[in-house]
């Protein structure tokens, strides 16, 4: 028995479907990510695990109790909101404080806790000023702070670093994934951001338009895309048509530019056609000892990145991004050359059309 | 020494802004403020003029020395008191209610709290009248659900409270709702819940404290309009500040001068207290 289970969740507006027979399995202390473009229902799903929605059907169970129906306060969630919702006319030790309050905790207690909260997000200085004096970083962790302070069976958190600007967006997300472990608290983290979600989790969740595209690791997702649909919103990708050619070999052809792939395709049959993906990163220029998958391409263009250098060349119709890191002896090809360029078969990734 | 640095720096941008503003708005700007200024200044002038050939404040002594004054006065007062909290008490729960879980209902609400407008306080009055001066029978029975309101004192003050509750919609609501579109109340009531509080805890330790301003400046203009009324006062038969004010008019030349300016004076010290009490929200508001 996992420790939040939710099984067949939908939820309707309406005559829309915004989440479909949503089904995870979660274990205690993991930190699970729902990644998807806005609108997929990730969103949704959280609210229905805080209890600010009410799923049409299916359940949702919380360390072994039915909590489908139950009232947001009866549930003892934390949530983290992208607008943080720090109670203006409070301070920072108020707003840590109110949950307790209202559990009519001893005041001891609660000075107690606000004390190891205030200390836990490093803000001691701060602790008997308003949200208003704070910066959009410290307000997100009083609120991070907040929620914990309750010891919720679960943490919520509703795209909390999305207002925040890029720099402490990504201090502030290692910062929660190092309290999140360190309190070994079970947490579901809402983003639209792939690269959030690979940094933070233990497994992710991708959606798409209220339906599970793919459930696995960071590195699962990421190397392995079963769906289209993750493989392109997950890291970027080159993606083509493409015909099966030989079956039993895994050969499949772009553009009449043969393939191999470790994928198996013995289930399919020659003439085919199918999606073929390939992650920029995994394409370089061919060195004289490697063998499969050499082909010939044009050179497009060339684009500096800063640590990354994108060069999109056309491989027999079909442009395609390679990225190699940068380094200040790079030779960079000249515009409309003819290289040689190769991908090892792992990274020939076929999909589902 | 820093604060006084930044001091004088907006100080001085103050000056150059002042500096800036070209002639014709200086002039207009002027031109407003005589229309308001010149009516007072000449009622203050006449309200200390009640001794021939002499400049002083008998005409304040005299009215303010008037039993029926103080009386009357501390009546409106109480009057007042009670519709600024059963107007809290209604309009709080039900504009926090449509923005969260009613939005629908919004424009409907509106239209209703415009009604006041609309409909005419002697017209409000004799509709009261008439249906509380007789019993108030469950339909279809004989079962009296409630006395005549009109024949006893608390009766009748309930009533005129309930009329200025009506008065005071369109004001009340306006600001409350203002206030309740400054903070985000959906995401603080889902906070709240989050933590385990009921509707009553966090209507009462998040979303009053965060319209304080809003509900201060809608109970001032709600103040505003209780101790000046007049026409359900006077058909109610109450003795109201109202009325009194309305009788002297009539009867004083110089005493109603000096109580009018006295009542813009309770105003201003009104509006800087409210300044001086939500100083810090508007700063809460701002720097979002």
């Amino acid at each position: 028995m996992s420790y939040l289970s939710i099984s067949h969740v939908t939820k309707k507006f309406g005559d829309t479907v915004v989440v479909d027979d949503f089904n995870l399995d979660i274990e205690k202390g993991e930190f699970v990510s729902f990644l998807g473009p806005s609108g997929c229902g990730k969103t949704t799903t959280l609210r229905m695990v805080a209890g600010f929605e009410i799923p049409t059907s299916g359940k949702i169970l919380l360390n072994g109790a039915d909590i489908t129906d139950k009232a947001p306060n009866q549930r003892n969630v934390g949530m983290i909101f992208q607008s943080y919702a720090l109670f203006p006319n409070m301070t920072v030790a108020q707003n840590i404080g109110f949950g307790l309050r209202i559990r009519k905790e001893p005041e001891a207690t609660v000075k107690q806790r606000v004390d190891e909260m205030v200390s836990l997000i490093n803000l001691e200085k701060h602790a008997n000023k308003y949200p208003y004096q704070l910066s959009g970083g410290q307000q997100q962790r009083v609120s991070l702070a907040r929620a914990l302070a309750n010891r919720p069976q679960v943490l919520l958190l509703d795209e909390p670093l999305s207002a925040l600007d890029a720099k402490i967006r990504v201090s502030l997300r290692a910062e929660i994934r190092a309290i999140q472990k360190s309190l070994g608290i079970t947490a579901i983290f809402v983003t639209h951001d792939q690269e959030e979600a690979l940094s933070i989790s233990d497994r992710i969740v991708v959606m798409n338009t209220g339906v599970m595209e793919q459930v696995g690791t960071p590195f699962e997702i990421y190397n392995f895309p079963t769906t289209v649909f993750a493989a392109n919103f997950v890291g970027s990708l080159n993606n083509s048509s493409a015909e099966v050619v030989d079956p039993a070999n895994s050969l499949i052809s772009i553009d009449g530019v043969q393939f191999e792939s470790a994928v198996d395709l013995k289930q399919r049959r020659k003439g085919d056609k199918v999606r073929v993906a390939i992650r920029p990163e995994r394409l370089s220029f061919a060195s004289e000892q490697k063998k499969a998958n050499v082909v010939d391409a044009t050179i497009e263009n060339v684009t500096f990145l800063g640590s990354v250098v994108r060069i999109q060349v056309k491989i027999g119709q079909t442009k395609f991004n390679m990225d190699t890191f940068n380094n200040p002896f790079l030779e960079l090809p000249k515009i409309g050359s003819m290289e040689q360029v190769t991908c090892s078969r792992e990274a020939v990734l076929v999909l589902d059309e | 020494m820093a604060s006084e640095k930044i001091g004088k720096v907006v100080e001085m941008s103050i000056l150059t802004r002042i500096r800036r503003i070209p002639f014709w708005s200086w002039f207009w700007f002027i031109l407003g403020a005589l229309y308001f200024l010149l009516p007072l200044y000449a009622t203050v002038n006449f309200s200390l003029r009640m001794e021939r050939d002499v400049i002083g404040f008998k005409a304040y002594v005299r009215a303010f020395e008037d039993p029926e004054f103080i009386k009357t006065f501390l009546y409106s007062n109480m009057l007042a008191l009670l519709t600024i909290v059963a107007s809290i008490i209604l309009i709080v729960p039900t504009a926090y209610w449509i923005r969260l879980r009613l939005p629908e209902a919004r424009r409907i609400v509106e239209f209703i709290t415009l009604l006041p407008f609309v409909v005419p306080a002697i017209i409000l009055v004799f509709g009261l009248i008439r249906i509380y001066s007789s019993p108030v029978k469950i339909p279809f029975t004989d079962t009296t659900l409630l006395q005549p309101l009109t024949t006893f004192e608390v009766g009748t003050d309930i009533l005129i409270v309930a009329g200025y509750v009506v008065l005071g919609l369109p004001y009340m609501y306006r600001s409350v709702d203002t206030g309740m579109r400054t903070v985000d109340v959906r995401t603080l009531t889902e906070a709240a819940q989050s933590l385990g509080a009921s509707w009553f805890t966090i209507i009462v330790r998040v979303i009053l404290p965060n319209i304080r301003a809003a509900l201060l400046s809608g109970a001032l203009l709600t103040f505003a309009i209780v101790v000046g009324e007049v026409t359900l006062a006077s058909f109610l038969g109450v003795p109201a500040f109202g009325p009194y004010l309305f009788l002297l008019g009539q009867h004083r030349a110089y005493e109603p001068a000096a109580l009018s300016f006295a009542s813009f004076l309770l105003t201003w010290v009104a509006m800087g207290l409210i300044q001086l009490f939500t100083g810090g929200q508007g700063q809460t508001t701002g720097a979002h």
